[in-house]
């Protein structure tokens, strides 16, 4: 018995492995420490560097900690003990903050484009596929609406962005032509160019339409006021597209500027609004909840115009921020009983940096010496008074080339990945051709950023001759840059999504087209937006690829289109961080900083809302 | 059964009058019709081998399953039941390594034939996994899947009857709309069998349902299993050779090596095998 219980004391061999095991924690320990100091300091030097908080007064701190952390610290609290509360909260924060973070940006950006043009582009490539949706409710084999209104957008999108290319060259080519052999013919020759061009357009894009609805018309009696319904649509959509320069734009072009906002930003929210409401609550409250935010939208409009200022700001920021704020709020009053007091969270934090802003004006308290400050984020640059250096054209350039390049990156980075995982054989040498493809993208993820800068010099400036730093080279020089990054993660969550379930749904009788729609991607849906958040906090920061192709570091004009000249923040910090005046390197550049990672946290949260959603 | 048979239209020729003529080398030592009836074989093999890549998973398979029957296929682990029910439907076609040697005919149909889509062989023939693999869908789409991937129109009655036939509606009819995985795992397959008989197929295969389950759902599934004969031809391939002998009506023993050792009705099996390897296999000397 003695001898045993020696062997469970701790001595020896035993002390030995246990001093091993606290030694090799301890290492971990460091090593997180480590990383962690490494960052806190960063941060915490950048921080001090925009925002100068030694500079502020006791009270200061004070009224800050009264009006702005212990209410929110409150709540927070609150919410932590009440689960429902606390998805309430994060709802409306979601729509609060989200919405005006997203109308600003949406704000700057078309006011930097004008509107007129991105609302002609709305009406004409939303209408086509939305006729085909109307017309898919009045048919009975609705099975080829869902690829005809994707076949439509495409038709759509490549017949307004790309007519000026492609279309009305060769149209014109035509006219030419036609004038040529024709001369003589007074009726033709006398007819302008574009007004021909234009007629022909529109009798192609009505005529087509029109004659695929009267075929099926003729073959199945339906309602009368359908047809009239599809008519106007289809009518409608074929004048947006045919018309663009010719007839809807002058027309648009007449309206007041805030009007084209509030198409703009104001069609797509009302029209998802009614569609959510109409399924929840049926047509009656959908319709009313329409005439509400049309409603509130005119009033906005004539109270900005009464106090005589511009109301498009104000129209956006109803839109974007005011409607999606009001239906989680009105949501949450009426059908969360436990949750309903979270819709309050944004409201406090608002409230206190408003009460707060009005108290430290009103006492004259002094305030820290930030460099982050609305001449910043408003003026445009400034290379001699550091105070008055701001970085619109930078915002809104950096703005315009991540949304240009999501829109372009996400569809060929995902539809790559889709066709890699589920389409391309494995076995045979067309196996060993997909593992070969597979190896060199997963490489190219890791291809330094400059190679790519190279290669968006090559193609765009050397290649196509496009003037040097466009907004649309730089989208797209970054996009090949996030495009293996897109694929590789997007390959990984459809790889997670288990088999069994496709093998259910293949035994179902499902094709493989279906199989993929309607189990794999929504399963794999919040895996893809990861990885995509991951690649677009990459290309936001990314500088070397805009410096080879060009993109100014310093511009006093916002880009006025995916076809001008562009600018970024990052190169804005790049050349800042040049300047000889010292406040320009710790304080201009700091703030700049500031920007940049607000940007990215922006979009980091937007995607991450969106997974949440589909996680549900 | 007035089933539509769209392999028959596809273009093959059809061969179900001469079926019952052909009888096995594994059947033909024992007489067929000891219960008096005669029987319509729906799934017929000729000399089936499947192989993957190198290995030979099936050797050589002759066997008829009858209508309106369960037929059991039991076996040691990795003899080739799963890759013989997996024939059946052509899920094996998503398995890139698996070639296919000899013939199978559903109704008279070489379902491996040039003119045989196997999407449409998979709405006549259901299938039933050994793990419960509802799709993260609500109850109600779950069953309705099937409908709807196939074009049919998808009404409550239809979504009702398959869940009552599952044995399934008196436990989910105030929860149609809430997440499949929310429910037990018993629950789950029971749910998946009403998705498999939601478009009524004429064929019904079960990969080792209630391997992953408790006695107690096992019990529920076994029961069901019976109940669904009267409407649907059953292949169920488990390990659990009691369940076999409950449920089956015929049975059909695999031994390693894909090979089919002895086919016959279950009683026969059970009590009187003819091969001595069944007979080892079935009182548990190996296996």
């Amino acid at each position: 018995m003695a001898t045993e219980s020696e062997t469970l004391q701790r001595s020896g061999r035993f002390q030995y492995a246990e001093i091993r095991g606290k030694a090799f924690e301890a290492i971990l320990i460091a090593a997180t420490l480590v990383g962690l100091v490494a960052l806190i300091l960063l941060f915490g030097f950048m921080f001090f560097d925009a925002f100068g908080p030694l500079s502020a007064s006791l009270e200061w701190y004070l009224l800050f900690f009264s009006t702005l952390v212990a209410p929110v610290s409150a709540f927070t609290l609150y919410c932590r003990r009440n689960p429902a509360a606390r998805t309430a909260n994060a709802r409306a924060s979601a729509a609060v903050f989200g919405g005006l973070v997203l109308s600003l940006a949406a704000y700057i950006v078309l006011r930097a484009m004008s509107p007129y043009g991105p609302l002609v582009y709305l009406i004409t490539v939303s209408s086509m596929p939305l006729s085909v949706a109307v017309y898919g409710r009045y048919t009975e084999n609705s099975y080829f609406v869902g690829p005809a209104m994707v076949l439509a957008m495409l038709l759509a999108i490549v017949w307004t962005f790309g007519s000026e290319v492609l279309l009305f060259p060769l149209l014109d080519a035509v006219f030419g032509l036609g004038n040529d052999l024709l001369g003589g013919v007074p009726v033709l020759g006398s007819v302008p160019v574009p007004v021909g061009r234009g007629l022909l357009v529109t009798a192609i894009a009505v005529g087509v339409p029109t004659l695929a609805l009267a075929n099926s018309v003729l073959r199945r009696r339906t309602s009368r006021a359908g047809i009239l319904a599809v008519f106007a649509v289809l009518g409608l959509s074929a004048a947006g597209t045919a018309g663009l320069d010719q007839l809807i734009r002058p027309i648009l072009e007449v309206l007041p500027i805030w009007s084209a906002y509030a198409g703009v930003i104001g069609l797509p929210v009302t029209g998802i609004l009614a569609l959510l409401i109409t399924r929840q609550r049926g047509m009656r409250a959908g319709i009313t909840a329409v005439v509400a935010v049309v409603g509130g939208g005119l009033a906005v409009v004539a109270i900005a115009s009464a106090v005589s200022m511009d109301p498009s700001l104000w129209v956006v920021l109803f839109f974007g921020m005011g409607v999606p704020t009001a239906y989680v709020v009105g949501e949450a009053v009426i059908s969360d009983r436990d949750g309903r007091v979270g819709v309050a969270g944004p409201f406090v934090i608002l409230g206190g940096i408003l009460v707060g802003a009005y108290l430290e004006r009103l006492l004259s308290v002094t305030g820290p010496d930030s460099w982050v400050t609305p001449t910043l984020l408003t003026n445009s640059w400034n290379g001699l008074t550091a105070t008055e250096a701001g970085a619109y054209p930078s915002i809104v350039g950096s703005i315009m080339i991540v949304s240009f390049m999501a829109l372009m990156a996400f569809p060929v980075g995902v539809g790559a990945a889709i066709y890699l995982e589920e389409y391309a054989p494995d076995t045979g040498w067309k196996g060993r051709l997909t593992n070969l493809v597979e190896l060199n993208i997963a490489n190219l993820a890791g291809v330094p950023s400059v190679v790519y800068g190279l290669l968006g010099l090559a193609l765009f400036q050397n290649l196509l001759n496009f003037a040097p730093g466009l907004v649309f080279s730089a989208a797209a020089t970054l996009g090949f840059l996030i495009l293996p990054i897109v694929i590789v993660s997007a390959q990984e969550a459809l790889k997670a999504v288990p088999d069994s379930l496709r093998e259910a749904s293949y035994g179902m009788g499902a094709s493989r087209w279906q199989t993929i729609r309607s189990v794999v991607l929504p399963e794999a849906v919040p895996g893809i937006l990861t990885g995509t958040i991951l690649a677009l906090g990459r290309a936001i920061g990314e500088t070397a690829p805009l410096i080879i192709i060009a993109v100014p570091t310093t511009t006093f004009t916002t880009p006025g289109g995916l076809f001008s000249s562009g600018a970024a923040v990052p190169l804005r910090i790049f050349s800042a961080s040049a300047n000889f005046a010292p406040e320009y390197r710790k304080g201009v550049v700091a703030a700049l900083a500031i920007v940049l990672l607000v940007l990215m946290l922006t979009m980091n949260a937007i995607a991450i809302v969106i997974r949440n959603r589909y996680q549900q | 059964m007035s089933e539509p048979d769209q392999e028959t239209q596809a273009g093959s020729t059809d061969e179900t009058g001469n079926s019952s003529l052909i009888e096995t080398h594994v059947t033909s030592d024992t007489s067929v019709d000891t219960q008096g009836e005669n029987p319509t074989s729906v799934v017929e093999t000729r000399n089936l081998s499947v192989y993957y890549d190198e290995e030979q998973a099936l050797d050589d398979v002759n066997l008829d399953i009858y209508e309106q029957e369960v037929t059991a296929i039991i076996g040691p682990s990795g003899c080739g039941k799963s890759t013989f029910l997996r024939c059946i439907n052509r899920m094996n076609d998503l398995v890139e390594a698996a070639t296919i040697e000899g013939e199978l005919r559903f109704r008279g149909t070489d379902i491996y034939g040039d003119n045989v889509d196997p999407v449409a062989l998979r709405r006549q023939i259901g299938m039933v996994f050994q793990h419960p693999n509802p799709f993260p869908k609500s109850i109600y789409d779950n069953v309705a899947y099937g409908l709807r991937v196939q074009d049919e129109t998808v009404t409550d009655e239809i979504v009702e009857t398959a869940l009552k036939r599952a044995a399934l509606w008196e436990e989910v009819k105030d929860q149609l709309h809430t997440s499949a995985l929310d429910l037990s795992g018993g629950q789950q397959q029971r749910l998946c069998i009403a998705r498999a008989i939601a478009v009524n197929p004429d064929v019904l295969l079960m990969d080792e349902p209630a391997s992953a389950l408790d006695p107690i759902a096992t019990s529920k599934i076994e029961d069901l299993i019976e109940d669904l004969t009267s409407e649907y031809t059953v292949i169920i391939v488990t390990h659990n050779m009691q369940q076999a002998a409950r449920i089956s009506d015929r049975t059909a023993v695999f031994l390693t090596g894909g090979e089919l050792v002895e086919f016959d009705h279950t009683t026969t099996i059970f009590e009187n095998p003819a091969d001595d390897r069944v007979e080892d296999y079935i009182t548990g000397k190996f296996g």
